[in-house]
């Protein structure tokens, strides 16, 4: 009957033609503006993030005393991590305008971005010293009910505040940073900004949940559980840095010695415990990881990538995207090559064993599979889709019941949170007529915020 | 079972990869006459489209059955279907024997036939240049004899000798070369509306539920279904890998977005695909006696049946993966992605 469920396939590959070619076949409708800057903003605007840094850069170049190309060189070159790029040309632009305060705000932003915080608090200062004398009085000495009017009244003050309470908070000094924000209004007595973050998650608007989270760290600092959620969702959107300090903050303010225990590991598998992430080298993570996934920018991505390595071995997330770039470029060796290299990096990173784990098992090799996953679910016994995972494995090596128990412990865990009706099925059939010809399924449910992406 | 009813259950998968999320499982896609997309939680009804046999799903509520397997096999007469332990032959059974023995090869011809018809786009849409190209291509890339050796080459690395001998003394054996008969049987053009047909009867004249439990566990051993879920998956990553090197670069699909649908399309495929391969089983294995067909689980079930069958899986997928990519490779660059718009985009003939 081989054939004949391949007859029932035929016409698939007529649809799946048509449908693919329909779809690289719409023209694009953008006409091209005058200027090379306006392109370049058409081109970011549209999402062509590379074509819109390369026509950046060319109108930068063919207007050197241009303002606005300098700026828009700078801009487009820090959304892409060419963070020194970047800063040269905020800094050919301010000598050419010392006065613009949108353009020092940037250039404090830039420098909040890599971590160097002095250059920062500097351009802040200059920023601040660019408002009037009676505004600055007010600012610095005012109480805090009058403050709430000045920074509606003068929105860039309270661009000052933020990134000052964002620079305390990254440096470690949580109290300080809500003392200003309570001194300066940001967050009231007696909110419930937690409660009020948690419906923002319905929305699942990130930028949201982000300033919601980050309200109630500050104005509740008892909130335990709040503060540990935001840690682990900041993990998952690869804020590996701040999702430390919060998941370190929540098991210090919770009462729970389980919980403290718990804490403490997830930092150590999840975060790559004490090691160092310099700022610069989250960022040029996470900007790498958008240069593979969205724009499908491989020498970019793996530049930035390397550079993110270069200035922080231990760090395990790097390493797990250059396998997973070589991985689907078809090179399985290299991908294991780098899933290696990155466990000795950071032996205990439960995601590194974890996907090589499942690569290895995709690729047959189910015994050095079993090792990986084995140790992915000792580090994490929750981690439903490690299980399913592991009990794959088992069962094309024949560990029938190895195989059972694994996947029952998975299924006992999804069923109060999602429905694996396959797998259910699976062990159904299993069980009644013992071993079959095809493997089980081993989906990954997302369940558990702050273990869900890297 | 028709082929129009498997289009549309197929295109349920295929249109995901476009609009993920916008179809439910059980939905159809068909565009009418005026170039109108509709999407139904039935087929399209029409003059020029008759109305299609039901999907007859043959449900098995493993719950209901009585506890035990019935009857369990090891308890079972099968011996006499059996093929003797000892093989009356002299020398090894080459992989062509086997293959030969097999009945793939046969089936592989109406496969590749099939592959060739449905790709080739409809008279009077391409220009006659490009039709010229299309076949062409076509002629050339989808020679039965092509993926027949690819399937050879894609075969040879797993041979076990052990099992292979035991394989081809099941297949040499009388029952085995009557079920090997019956399944190339299954490549005749009018299989399918006898299957349709036959499933049209079956709300009515339901099997026993000792047949359909053998005809599920038959899909269990052998691994039918999801081999076709997998070659499903084969298909559609081969074509869209090709199409997708071969559009501008900003519509290109990272390889990773590519498994991410496919494996979603997967999933949603999977139901259907089980329903009809149970519907076609029950047809196709009709004349087989439950001693028979127990004595089918009974070798499928044995280690050599599972090797045979996973390594012809492995082959199959490998082989017909290959041939769909470099078709589709070799049709867009005979005909530019432009042209095929046209065919993307058909006004007077349905897709079901």
């Amino acid at each position: 009957m081989m054939t004949n469920a391949l007859k029932a396939l035929a016409p698939v590959l007529a649809l799946t033609l048509c449908s693919a070619l329909a779809a690289i076949a719409q023209e694009s409708p953008t006409a091209p503006p005058l200027s090379d800057a306006e392109r370049a903003v058409a081109a970011f605007k549209a999402g062509r993030y590379t074509e819109a840094l390369a026509t950046a850069r060319r109108a930068a170049d063919a207007s050197p005393t241009a303002v606005r190309a300098l700026t828009t060189r700078a801009a487009i070159a820090e959304f892409m991590g060419e963070f020194d790029e970047a800063r040269t040309f905020y800094d050919r632009a301010a000598a050419l305008t010392p006065d613009d305060t949108g353009l020092i705000y940037r250039m404090a932003s830039h420098a909040v971005r890599v971590g160097e915080y002095d250059r920062a608090l500097a351009h802040l200062d200059r920023l601040l010293a660019l408002h009037p004398r009676q505004v600055r009085w007010l600012f610095q000495y005012a109480p805090t009910r009058f403050q709430a009017k000045l920074l509606r009244e003068h929105p860039s003050l309270e661009h000052i505040v933020q990134i000052k309470i964002d620079i305390l908070t990254e440096k470690g000094d949580l109290a300080q940073a809500r003392r200003m924000a309570q001194g300066y209004a940001i967050v009231q007595p007696g909110q419930d900004y937690c409660g009020q973050a948690r419906s923002v998650m319905a929305g699942r608007n990130r930028e949201d949940v982000f300033k919601a989270f980050r309200l109630a760290t500050l104005g509740q600092p008892d909130a335990a559980d709040c503060i540990w959620w935001y840690g682990q969702w900041l993990s998952d959107e690869g804020y590996v840095r701040l999702g430390r300090l919060m998941v370190i903050e929540g098991a210090r303010v919770t009462g729970s010695a389980t919980n403290k225990e718990s804490g403490a590991r997830y930092v150590r598998i999840r975060l790559g415990g004490n090691r160092d992430v310099p700022k610069r080298a989250e960022q040029l993570f996470l900007i790498a990881r958008q240069r593979y996934l969205r724009d499908d920018d491989i020498e970019g991505a793996t530049r930035l990538f390397d550079e993110c390595i270069r200035l922080a071995p231990g760090f395990a997330r790097p390493y797990n995207y250059r396998a997973l770039m070589a991985a689907d470029q078809g090179d399985r060796e290299a991908a294991l090559a780098w899933y290696r290299k990155g466990l000795k990096a950071d032996a205990d990173s439960w995601r590194t064993h974890r996907n090589l784990g499942k690569l290895l098992s995709e690729m047959e090799r189910y015994p050095e599979a079993e090792m990986h996953l084995r140790k992915t679910v000792e580090l994490f016994g929750d981690d439903a889709g490690g299980h399913l995972a592991l009990a794959r494995v088992l069962y094309a090596e024949g560990k029938y019941d190895e195989f059972l128990k694994e996947a029952t412990a998975a299924v006992t865990f999804l069923n109060a949170k999602t429905q694996i009706v396959d797998v259910r099925e699976f062990l159904s059939k299993f069980d009644r007529w013992g071993p079959g010809a095809a493997l089980p399924p081993a989906p990954d449910p997302n369940v558990i915020i702050g273990w869900n992406y890297d | 079972m028709t082929s129009r009813l498997k289009r549309g259950l197929l295109l349920l998968g295929v249109a995901v990869v476009l609009t993920p999320g916008t179809i439910s499982a059980g939905s159809y896609k068909w565009v009418d006459e005026k170039g109108n997309v509709t999407y139904s939680d039935r087929p399209p009804q029409s003059a020029q489209s008759p109305a299609t046999a039901p999907v007859v799903a043959v449900p098995l509520d493993l719950k209901n059955l009585d506890a035990r397997p019935v009857p369990p096999l090891q308890e079972q007469d099968v011996k006499k279907y059996l093929p003797p332990a000892v093989i009356p032959r002299s020398g090894p059974t080459r992989i062509d024997d086997l293959l030969e023995l097999s009945g793939v090869r046969a089936q592989l011809v109406g496969l590749a036939r099939g592959l060739a018809k449905e790709l080739r786009p409809a008279p009077g849409i391409m220009s006659a240049k490009d039709q010229a190209s299309i076949d062409r291509v076509l002629s050339k890339s989808l020679r039965h004899e092509t993926v027949y050796g690819l399937l050879r080459e894609a075969f040879i690395p797993q041979v076990d000798r052990t099992n292979l001998e035991a394989t081809a003394a099941w297949l040499r054996s009388p029952l085995g070369r009557r079920i090997t008969m019956l399944e190339v049987s299954t490549s005749d053009p009018s299989f399918e509306q006898k299957v349709a047909d036959y499933a049209a009867e079956l709300k009515a004249n339901r099997p026993s539920d000792r047949r359909v439990e053998l005809i599920w566990r038959l899909d269990w051993v052998m691994g039918s279904s999801e081999s076709a879920a997998d070659l499903y998956v084969t298909l559609s990553r081969g074509v869209t890998k090709a199409v997708s090197a071969a559009g501008p670069p900003e519509r290109r699909l990272r390889p990773g977005q590519i498994e991410e649908q496919v494996a979603e399309i997967r999933a949603r495929v999977r139901g259907p695909l089980s329903a009809m391969h149970h519907s076609a089983t029950l047809y196709a294995y009709r004349d087989l006696t439950d001693d028979e067909l127990t004595a089918y689980v009974v070798f499928s079930s044995s280690d050599a049946g599972r090797w045979y069958n996973l390594a012809m899986h492995k082959a199959m997928a490998s082989a017909v993966g290959r041939t769909v990519e470099q078709t589709a490779a070799e049709l867009v660059r005979a005909v530019p992605v432009e042209r095929w718009a046209r065919v993307a985009q058909p006004a007077a003939q349905a897709v079901r």
